[in-house]
Protein backbone atom coordinates (compact mmCIF):
# COMPACT_ATOMS: atom_id res chain seq x y z
CA UNK A 1 0.00 0.00 0.00
CA UNK A 2 2.78 2.40 0.98
CA UNK A 3 4.72 1.48 -2.16
CA UNK A 4 1.65 2.10 -4.30
CA UNK A 5 1.04 5.46 -2.60
CA UNK A 6 4.70 6.44 -3.06
CA UNK A 7 4.36 5.62 -6.74
CA UNK A 8 1.16 7.68 -6.98
CA UNK A 9 2.84 10.66 -5.28
CA UNK A 10 5.87 10.50 -7.59
CA UNK A 11 3.64 10.05 -10.68
CA UNK A 12 1.58 13.07 -9.62
CA UNK A 13 4.70 15.17 -9.17
CA UNK A 14 6.07 14.08 -12.55
CA UNK A 15 2.76 14.43 -14.42
CA UNK A 16 2.08 17.76 -12.74
CA UNK A 17 5.54 19.04 -13.66
CA UNK A 18 4.94 18.08 -17.30
CA UNK A 19 1.60 19.92 -17.14
CA UNK A 20 3.40 22.94 -15.68
CA UNK A 21 5.96 22.77 -18.50
CA UNK A 22 3.06 22.81 -20.96
CA UNK A 23 1.44 25.77 -19.15
CA UNK A 24 4.72 27.68 -19.37
CA UNK A 25 5.42 26.43 -22.95
CA UNK A 26 8.96 25.60 -21.82
CA UNK A 27 9.64 22.17 -23.41
CA UNK A 28 12.33 23.18 -25.91
CA UNK A 29 14.25 25.69 -23.76
CA UNK A 30 14.46 23.13 -20.93
CA UNK A 31 15.62 20.28 -23.17
CA UNK A 32 18.20 22.50 -24.86
CA UNK A 33 19.76 23.37 -21.48
CA UNK A 34 20.81 19.78 -20.81
CA UNK A 35 23.11 19.82 -23.83
CA UNK A 36 24.86 23.08 -22.92
CA UNK A 37 28.16 23.10 -21.11
CA UNK A 38 28.52 24.61 -17.65
CA UNK A 39 29.98 28.05 -17.10
CA UNK A 40 31.94 28.63 -13.90
CA UNK A 41 31.93 31.73 -11.73
CA UNK A 42 34.95 32.85 -9.69
CA UNK A 43 35.26 31.19 -6.25
CA UNK A 44 31.69 29.87 -5.91
CA UNK A 45 30.36 27.86 -2.97
CA UNK A 46 30.28 24.61 -4.98
CA UNK A 47 28.35 22.53 -2.46
CA UNK A 48 25.40 24.91 -2.26
CA UNK A 49 25.48 25.85 -5.93
CA UNK A 50 25.20 22.20 -6.97
CA UNK A 51 22.73 21.18 -4.25
CA UNK A 52 20.28 24.14 -4.26
CA UNK A 53 18.24 22.79 -7.24
CA UNK A 54 18.14 19.34 -5.60
CA UNK A 55 16.90 20.83 -2.31
CA UNK A 56 14.22 22.82 -4.11
CA UNK A 57 13.07 19.62 -5.85
CA UNK A 58 13.21 17.66 -2.57
CA UNK A 59 11.07 20.28 -0.80
CA UNK A 60 8.50 20.00 -3.61
CA UNK A 61 8.49 16.22 -3.09
CA UNK A 62 8.05 16.54 0.70
CA UNK A 63 5.26 19.07 0.14
CA UNK A 64 3.25 16.74 -2.06
CA UNK A 65 3.95 13.75 0.20
CA UNK A 66 1.85 15.25 3.02
CA UNK A 67 -1.16 15.80 0.72
CA UNK A 68 -4.00 13.27 1.26
CA UNK A 69 -4.77 11.39 -1.99
CA UNK A 70 -7.98 9.91 -0.60
CA UNK A 71 -10.11 11.25 2.30
CA UNK A 72 -8.04 9.36 4.90
CA UNK A 73 -4.90 8.39 3.02
CA UNK A 74 -1.66 10.40 2.86
CA UNK A 75 1.89 9.16 2.30
CA UNK A 76 3.15 11.12 5.30
CA UNK A 77 0.05 10.99 7.51
CA UNK A 78 1.43 13.24 10.22
CA UNK A 79 -0.66 14.81 13.02
CA UNK A 80 1.18 18.05 12.13
CA UNK A 81 1.03 17.82 8.32
CA UNK A 82 0.36 21.50 7.88
CA UNK A 83 3.40 22.42 10.00
CA UNK A 84 5.54 20.16 7.79
CA UNK A 85 4.39 22.20 4.80
CA UNK A 86 5.15 25.38 6.77
CA UNK A 87 8.71 24.12 7.33
CA UNK A 88 8.98 23.42 3.60
CA UNK A 89 7.99 27.03 2.88
CA UNK A 90 10.61 28.38 5.29
CA UNK A 91 13.26 26.10 3.77
CA UNK A 92 12.28 27.23 0.25
CA UNK A 93 13.19 30.83 1.17
CA UNK A 94 16.51 29.55 2.45
CA UNK A 95 17.15 27.39 -0.61
CA UNK A 96 16.46 30.25 -3.02
CA UNK A 97 18.75 32.47 -0.94
CA UNK A 98 21.54 29.88 -1.05
CA UNK A 99 21.00 29.42 -4.78
CA UNK A 100 21.62 33.13 -5.28
CA UNK A 101 24.39 33.41 -2.69
CA UNK A 102 26.49 30.45 -3.81
CA UNK A 103 27.68 31.56 -7.30
CA UNK A 104 29.53 34.55 -5.75
CA UNK A 105 28.24 36.96 -8.39
CA UNK A 106 26.36 40.30 -8.18
CA UNK A 107 23.00 39.62 -9.86
CA UNK A 108 22.34 36.29 -8.12
CA UNK A 109 23.23 37.89 -4.79
CA UNK A 110 20.85 40.82 -5.37
CA UNK A 111 18.13 38.30 -6.24
CA UNK A 112 18.93 36.29 -3.10
CA UNK A 113 18.65 39.26 -0.74
CA UNK A 114 15.56 40.64 -2.46
CA UNK A 115 13.90 37.26 -2.16
CA UNK A 116 14.85 36.82 1.49
CA UNK A 117 13.44 40.28 2.29
CA UNK A 118 10.16 39.47 0.49
CA UNK A 119 10.01 35.79 1.46
CA UNK A 120 10.13 36.32 5.23
CA UNK A 121 7.04 38.61 5.42
CA UNK A 122 5.26 36.26 2.98
CA UNK A 123 5.68 33.48 5.58
CA UNK A 124 3.52 35.35 8.09
CA UNK A 125 0.22 35.57 6.12
CA UNK A 126 0.90 32.00 4.99
CA UNK A 127 1.05 30.75 8.58
CA UNK A 128 -2.08 32.64 9.64
CA UNK A 129 -4.00 31.37 6.61
CA UNK A 130 -2.96 27.77 7.28
CA UNK A 131 -3.71 28.04 11.01
CA UNK A 132 -7.14 29.48 10.13
CA UNK A 133 -7.79 26.41 7.96
CA UNK A 134 -6.83 24.17 10.89
CA UNK A 135 -9.38 25.84 13.21
CA UNK A 136 -12.60 24.20 11.89
CA UNK A 137 -10.77 20.85 11.72
CA UNK A 138 -9.46 21.30 15.30
CA UNK A 139 -6.31 19.57 14.08
CA UNK A 140 -3.03 20.34 12.31
CA UNK A 141 -3.35 17.17 10.25
CA UNK A 142 -4.16 17.65 6.56
CA UNK A 143 -6.32 14.51 6.62
CA UNK A 144 -8.45 16.10 9.36
CA UNK A 145 -8.56 19.39 7.42
CA UNK A 146 -9.90 17.54 4.37
CA UNK A 147 -12.39 15.76 6.60
CA UNK A 148 -13.63 19.08 8.03
CA UNK A 149 -14.59 20.23 4.51
CA UNK A 150 -17.17 17.51 3.84
CA UNK A 151 -20.07 19.96 4.32
CA UNK A 152 -18.56 23.12 2.90
CA UNK A 153 -15.12 23.85 1.43
CA UNK A 154 -12.79 26.26 3.18
CA UNK A 155 -12.72 28.48 0.09
CA UNK A 156 -16.37 29.41 0.87
CA UNK A 157 -16.14 29.28 4.66
CA UNK A 158 -12.91 31.35 4.74
CA UNK A 159 -13.11 33.53 1.60
CA UNK A 160 -9.86 35.44 2.21
CA UNK A 161 -7.81 32.27 2.60
CA UNK A 162 -7.25 31.21 -1.00
CA UNK A 163 -6.48 34.71 -2.37
CA UNK A 164 -3.89 35.23 0.40
CA UNK A 165 -2.43 31.78 -0.21
CA UNK A 166 -2.12 32.52 -3.94
CA UNK A 167 0.35 35.27 -3.02
CA UNK A 168 2.34 32.65 -1.12
CA UNK A 169 2.12 30.26 -4.09
CA UNK A 170 3.48 32.92 -6.44
CA UNK A 171 6.33 33.65 -4.02
CA UNK A 172 7.20 29.97 -3.49
CA UNK A 173 7.32 29.27 -7.25
CA UNK A 174 9.15 32.55 -8.08
CA UNK A 175 6.44 33.76 -10.42
CA UNK A 176 5.07 37.02 -11.80
CA UNK A 177 4.33 39.70 -9.20
CA UNK A 178 6.20 37.81 -6.42
CA UNK A 179 9.27 36.85 -8.44
CA UNK A 180 11.92 38.92 -6.70
CA UNK A 181 14.54 36.16 -7.00
CA UNK A 182 14.74 35.20 -10.68
CA UNK A 183 13.17 38.24 -12.35
CA UNK A 184 14.17 39.65 -15.72
CA UNK A 185 14.90 43.11 -14.25
CA UNK A 186 18.06 41.73 -12.59
CA UNK A 187 19.05 39.44 -15.48
CA UNK A 188 17.17 36.42 -14.02
CA UNK A 189 18.64 37.02 -10.56
CA UNK A 190 19.61 33.90 -8.64
CA UNK A 191 19.82 31.86 -11.85
CA UNK A 192 21.80 34.48 -13.77
CA UNK A 193 25.01 32.45 -13.49
CA UNK A 194 23.32 29.04 -13.83
CA UNK A 195 24.08 27.07 -16.95
CA UNK A 196 23.62 23.64 -18.46
CA UNK A 197 21.95 20.87 -16.51
CA UNK A 198 22.06 22.79 -13.21
CA UNK A 199 19.95 25.55 -14.75
CA UNK A 200 17.52 23.02 -16.21
CA UNK A 201 17.09 21.25 -12.85
CA UNK A 202 16.43 24.57 -11.10
CA UNK A 203 13.73 25.45 -13.64
CA UNK A 204 12.21 21.97 -13.34
CA UNK A 205 12.22 22.29 -9.56
CA UNK A 206 10.32 25.60 -9.88
CA UNK A 207 7.67 23.83 -11.94
CA UNK A 208 7.54 20.86 -9.53
CA UNK A 209 7.05 23.32 -6.68
CA UNK A 210 4.07 24.76 -8.56
CA UNK A 211 2.50 21.27 -8.41
CA UNK A 212 3.15 20.90 -4.66
CA UNK A 213 1.96 24.33 -3.60
CA UNK A 214 -1.17 23.96 -5.77
CA UNK A 215 -1.86 20.50 -4.31
CA UNK A 216 -1.57 21.96 -0.80
CA UNK A 217 -3.91 24.82 -1.73
CA UNK A 218 -6.37 22.36 -3.27
CA UNK A 219 -6.27 20.28 -0.07
CA UNK A 220 -6.62 23.16 2.35
CA UNK A 221 -9.19 25.26 0.49
CA UNK A 222 -10.92 23.09 -2.13
CA UNK A 223 -11.50 19.90 -0.14
CA UNK A 224 -8.63 17.99 -1.78
CA UNK A 225 -9.79 14.49 -2.78
CA UNK A 226 -13.44 15.14 -1.81
CA UNK A 227 -16.00 15.11 -4.63
CA UNK A 228 -18.84 13.07 -6.13
CA UNK A 229 -18.63 10.16 -8.63
CA UNK A 230 -14.91 10.30 -9.51
CA UNK A 231 -12.32 8.69 -7.21
CA UNK A 232 -10.39 10.87 -4.73
CA UNK A 233 -7.05 11.16 -6.55
CA UNK A 234 -8.80 12.31 -9.75
CA UNK A 235 -10.54 15.13 -7.87
CA UNK A 236 -7.21 16.10 -6.32
CA UNK A 237 -5.55 16.16 -9.76
CA UNK A 238 -8.36 18.25 -11.27
CA UNK A 239 -8.31 20.80 -8.45
CA UNK A 240 -4.50 20.94 -8.41
CA UNK A 241 -4.40 21.41 -12.20
CA UNK A 242 -6.96 24.21 -12.03
CA UNK A 243 -5.01 26.03 -9.31
CA UNK A 244 -1.74 25.57 -11.28
CA UNK A 245 -3.35 27.15 -14.33
CA UNK A 246 -4.72 29.98 -12.17
CA UNK A 247 -1.28 30.61 -10.63
CA UNK A 248 0.40 30.67 -14.04
CA UNK A 249 -2.33 32.98 -15.38
CA UNK A 250 -1.99 35.44 -12.47
CA UNK A 251 1.79 35.25 -12.80
CA UNK A 252 1.58 36.24 -16.45
CA UNK A 253 -1.10 38.92 -15.95
CA UNK A 254 -0.12 40.87 -12.86
CA UNK A 255 2.80 43.30 -12.97
CA UNK A 256 5.59 43.25 -10.43
CA UNK A 257 6.16 46.34 -8.33
CA UNK A 258 9.40 47.53 -6.70
CA UNK A 259 10.62 45.43 -3.73
CA UNK A 260 10.23 48.34 -1.29
CA UNK A 261 6.62 48.92 -2.31
CA UNK A 262 5.91 45.18 -2.15
CA UNK A 263 7.37 45.12 1.38
CA UNK A 264 4.94 47.88 2.38
CA UNK A 265 2.06 45.97 0.81
CA UNK A 266 3.08 42.78 2.63
CA UNK A 267 3.52 44.32 6.08
CA UNK A 268 0.82 47.00 5.98
CA UNK A 269 -1.93 45.39 3.91
CA UNK A 270 -1.58 41.60 3.68
CA UNK A 271 -0.42 40.94 7.26
CA UNK A 272 -3.35 42.82 8.94
CA UNK A 273 -5.66 41.23 6.36
CA UNK A 274 -4.46 37.78 7.42
CA UNK A 275 -5.00 38.72 11.10
CA UNK A 276 -8.54 39.72 10.20
CA UNK A 277 -8.96 36.46 8.30
CA UNK A 278 -7.78 34.46 11.30
CA UNK A 279 -10.15 36.37 13.60
CA UNK A 280 -13.17 35.84 11.32
CA UNK A 281 -12.33 32.17 10.76
CA UNK A 282 -11.89 31.67 14.50
CA UNK A 283 -15.24 33.27 15.30
CA UNK A 284 -16.99 31.17 12.64
CA UNK A 285 -15.29 27.99 13.88
CA UNK A 286 -16.53 28.69 17.43
CA UNK B 1 16.04 1.13 14.16
CA UNK B 2 14.88 4.28 16.00
CA UNK B 3 17.96 4.04 18.25
CA UNK B 4 20.26 3.89 15.23
CA UNK B 5 18.50 6.86 13.60
CA UNK B 6 18.78 8.89 16.80
CA UNK B 7 22.49 8.02 17.09
CA UNK B 8 23.13 9.08 13.48
CA UNK B 9 21.13 12.29 13.85
CA UNK B 10 22.97 13.11 17.07
CA UNK B 11 26.32 12.59 15.35
CA UNK B 12 25.15 14.82 12.48
CA UNK B 13 23.96 17.51 14.92
CA UNK B 14 27.33 17.49 16.72
CA UNK B 15 29.30 17.53 13.47
CA UNK B 16 27.33 20.44 11.97
CA UNK B 17 27.53 22.23 15.31
CA UNK B 18 31.31 21.87 15.17
CA UNK B 19 31.30 23.12 11.56
CA UNK B 20 29.70 26.39 12.75
CA UNK B 21 33.04 27.36 14.26
CA UNK B 22 35.26 25.96 11.52
CA UNK B 23 33.67 27.48 8.39
CA UNK B 24 34.88 30.89 7.28
CA UNK B 25 31.69 32.80 6.53
CA UNK B 26 28.66 34.06 8.42
CA UNK B 27 26.20 32.53 5.95
CA UNK B 28 27.83 29.10 6.13
CA UNK B 29 27.96 29.29 9.94
CA UNK B 30 24.25 30.22 10.18
CA UNK B 31 23.15 27.39 7.94
CA UNK B 32 25.46 24.83 9.57
CA UNK B 33 23.81 25.78 12.87
CA UNK B 34 20.42 25.36 11.20
CA UNK B 35 21.34 21.85 10.00
CA UNK B 36 22.33 21.01 13.57
CA UNK B 37 18.91 22.14 14.81
CA UNK B 38 17.15 20.29 11.98
CA UNK B 39 18.81 17.08 13.18
CA UNK B 40 17.63 17.84 16.74
CA UNK B 41 14.11 18.47 15.36
CA UNK B 42 14.18 15.10 13.60
CA UNK B 43 15.16 13.45 16.90
CA UNK B 44 12.14 15.19 18.45
CA UNK B 45 9.89 13.64 15.78
CA UNK B 46 11.39 10.21 16.48
CA UNK B 47 10.75 10.71 20.21
CA UNK B 48 6.99 11.12 19.54
CA UNK B 49 7.06 14.91 19.83
CA UNK B 50 6.00 15.68 16.24
CA UNK B 51 4.90 19.25 16.82
CA UNK B 52 8.02 20.31 18.71
CA UNK B 53 10.25 18.51 16.20
CA UNK B 54 8.70 19.95 13.04
CA UNK B 55 8.23 23.38 14.59
CA UNK B 56 11.97 23.37 15.46
CA UNK B 57 12.79 22.90 11.77
CA UNK B 58 10.35 25.66 10.81
CA UNK B 59 11.52 28.14 13.45
CA UNK B 60 15.21 27.48 12.84
CA UNK B 61 14.88 27.88 9.07
CA UNK B 62 13.26 31.31 9.48
CA UNK B 63 15.53 32.30 12.34
CA UNK B 64 18.79 31.38 10.63
CA UNK B 65 17.68 33.17 7.46
CA UNK B 66 17.08 36.31 9.55
CA UNK B 67 20.33 35.74 11.44
CA UNK B 68 22.36 35.38 8.23
CA UNK B 69 20.87 38.62 6.89
CA UNK B 70 21.48 40.52 10.14
CA UNK B 71 25.01 39.21 10.60
CA UNK B 72 25.94 40.06 7.04
CA UNK B 73 24.25 43.46 7.46
CA UNK B 74 26.35 44.40 10.50
CA UNK B 75 29.61 42.84 9.28
CA UNK B 76 32.32 44.37 7.13
CA UNK B 77 31.98 41.47 4.72
CA UNK B 78 28.76 42.18 2.86
CA UNK B 79 28.42 39.05 0.78
CA UNK B 80 29.63 36.67 3.47
CA UNK B 81 31.73 34.81 0.92
CA UNK B 82 35.08 36.38 1.86
CA UNK B 83 36.96 34.25 4.39
CA UNK B 84 36.93 35.40 8.00
CA UNK B 85 37.81 33.86 11.36
CA UNK B 86 34.71 32.77 13.24
CA UNK B 87 36.22 32.32 16.72
CA UNK B 88 37.42 34.87 19.25
CA UNK B 89 37.97 35.19 23.03
CA UNK B 90 39.50 31.70 23.04
CA UNK B 91 40.10 31.28 26.78
CA UNK B 92 36.68 32.53 27.82
CA UNK B 93 34.87 30.40 25.22
CA UNK B 94 36.82 27.25 26.09
CA UNK B 95 36.01 27.81 29.77
CA UNK B 96 32.34 28.50 29.05
CA UNK B 97 32.20 25.43 26.82
CA UNK B 98 33.64 23.13 29.49
CA UNK B 99 31.31 24.52 32.18
CA UNK B 100 28.26 24.14 29.92
CA UNK B 101 29.27 20.58 28.97
CA UNK B 102 29.76 19.52 32.60
CA UNK B 103 26.52 21.22 33.64
CA UNK B 104 24.42 19.64 30.91
CA UNK B 105 26.03 16.21 31.37
CA UNK B 106 25.35 16.40 35.10
CA UNK B 107 21.73 17.35 34.38
CA UNK B 108 21.34 14.37 32.05
CA UNK B 109 23.01 11.89 34.41
CA UNK B 110 21.51 13.11 37.68
CA UNK B 111 17.90 13.89 36.77
CA UNK B 112 15.46 10.96 36.76
CA UNK B 113 14.46 10.48 33.11
CA UNK B 114 11.06 8.86 32.46
CA UNK B 115 11.21 5.61 30.53
CA UNK B 116 7.53 4.89 29.91
CA UNK B 117 6.91 4.84 26.14
CA UNK B 118 4.00 6.91 24.84
CA UNK B 119 1.09 4.78 23.62
CA UNK B 120 0.74 4.95 19.82
CA UNK B 121 -2.79 6.42 19.93
CA UNK B 122 -1.98 9.23 22.40
CA UNK B 123 -2.94 12.66 21.08
CA UNK B 124 0.40 14.25 21.96
CA UNK B 125 -0.15 17.43 19.93
CA UNK B 126 -3.44 18.22 21.67
CA UNK B 127 -1.85 17.48 25.07
CA UNK B 128 0.99 19.89 24.28
CA UNK B 129 -1.55 22.55 23.26
CA UNK B 130 -3.50 22.15 26.52
CA UNK B 131 -0.24 22.35 28.49
CA UNK B 132 0.98 25.49 26.67
CA UNK B 133 -2.33 27.33 26.97
CA UNK B 134 -3.14 25.95 30.40
CA UNK B 135 -0.66 25.49 33.28
CA UNK B 136 2.32 26.87 31.30
CA UNK B 137 0.46 29.84 29.85
CA UNK B 138 2.22 32.47 31.99
CA UNK B 139 5.73 31.29 31.01
CA UNK B 140 4.70 30.87 27.39
CA UNK B 141 3.09 34.30 27.09
CA UNK B 142 5.89 36.04 29.02
CA UNK B 143 8.46 34.61 26.63
CA UNK B 144 6.28 35.59 23.67
CA UNK B 145 5.81 39.21 24.75
CA UNK B 146 9.51 39.53 25.64
CA UNK B 147 10.49 38.29 22.18
CA UNK B 148 8.02 40.67 20.55
CA UNK B 149 9.44 43.61 22.53
CA UNK B 150 12.97 42.57 21.48
CA UNK B 151 11.94 42.44 17.85
CA UNK B 152 10.28 45.86 17.97
CA UNK B 153 13.39 47.23 19.69
CA UNK B 154 15.73 45.70 17.09
CA UNK B 155 13.68 47.14 14.24
CA UNK B 156 13.63 50.61 15.84
CA UNK B 157 17.39 50.51 16.53
CA UNK B 158 18.23 49.42 12.99
CA UNK B 159 15.85 51.89 11.33
CA UNK B 160 17.43 54.70 9.40
CA UNK B 161 14.54 57.09 9.93
CA UNK B 162 14.11 58.60 13.34
CA UNK B 163 12.50 61.47 15.23
CA UNK B 164 15.75 63.46 15.05
CA UNK B 165 16.58 62.80 11.40
CA UNK B 166 18.57 60.15 9.60
CA UNK B 167 20.47 57.70 11.83
CA UNK B 168 23.55 57.86 9.60
CA UNK B 169 23.71 61.67 9.42
CA UNK B 170 27.30 62.78 9.86
CA UNK B 171 28.56 59.24 10.35
CA UNK B 172 31.75 58.15 8.59
CA UNK B 173 32.74 54.60 7.73
CA UNK B 174 35.93 53.28 9.38
CA UNK B 175 39.23 53.50 7.52
CA UNK B 176 40.35 50.80 5.15
CA UNK B 177 43.77 50.78 6.85
CA UNK B 178 44.63 51.72 10.44
CA UNK B 179 44.20 55.51 10.70
CA UNK B 180 43.62 55.73 6.94
CA UNK B 181 40.95 57.47 4.91
CA UNK B 182 37.35 56.38 5.48
CA UNK B 183 36.00 53.76 3.11
CA UNK B 184 33.22 54.56 0.69
CA UNK B 185 32.32 57.78 -1.11
CA UNK B 186 33.97 60.99 0.07
CA UNK B 187 31.59 63.87 0.83
CA UNK B 188 31.99 66.66 -1.72
CA UNK B 189 33.14 70.10 -0.57
CA UNK B 190 30.69 73.04 -0.23
CA UNK B 191 27.59 71.38 1.19
CA UNK B 192 27.20 68.79 -1.57
CA UNK B 193 23.44 68.31 -1.50
CA UNK B 194 22.58 71.51 -3.41
CA UNK B 195 21.88 69.79 -6.71
CA UNK B 196 19.86 66.85 -5.38
CA UNK B 197 16.47 68.45 -5.89
CA UNK B 198 14.63 65.13 -6.06
CA UNK B 199 15.43 64.20 -2.45
CA UNK B 200 12.46 66.26 -1.24
CA UNK B 201 12.50 67.09 2.47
Amino acid sequence: MTALLTLAVLATLLGGTLFAVALDRAYLPLLALFTRQRVETEAPDRLNRDLAPAWYLALAAIGIAVVPFAPDLALIDSPVGIVIWGSCEALIVLTVFLHGWSPNAPFPLIGAYRYAAIGLPVMLPSMFVLIAAALPAESLSLVAIVDSQREVWNVIRQPLGLPLFMVVALAMTLRGPMDYADAADIATGTSAEDSGAGRAVWQIARLAMLVSVSAIAATVFLGGPLGPVLPGPVWLWLKTGALMALTVWIGNRVARTTPSRMLTILWVVLLPLSFLHLLISGLIAL
Amino acid sequence: MTDLMIALLTAFAVWTGWRVFRVDSMVRASFALMLSFVAVGAIGVLLSAPYIGVATVFMMAVEMMVMAIFMVMFMMNPAGLNPMVMVHQHRLSIGAGIVAFIGLSAAVLLSPLPSNPVAADTDVVAQLGHELLGPSMLIFETAGVTLLATMVGAVILSSRQGRFGSADEGSRPPGLTEGGDPAGRQPEGGGGHGHHHHEGH
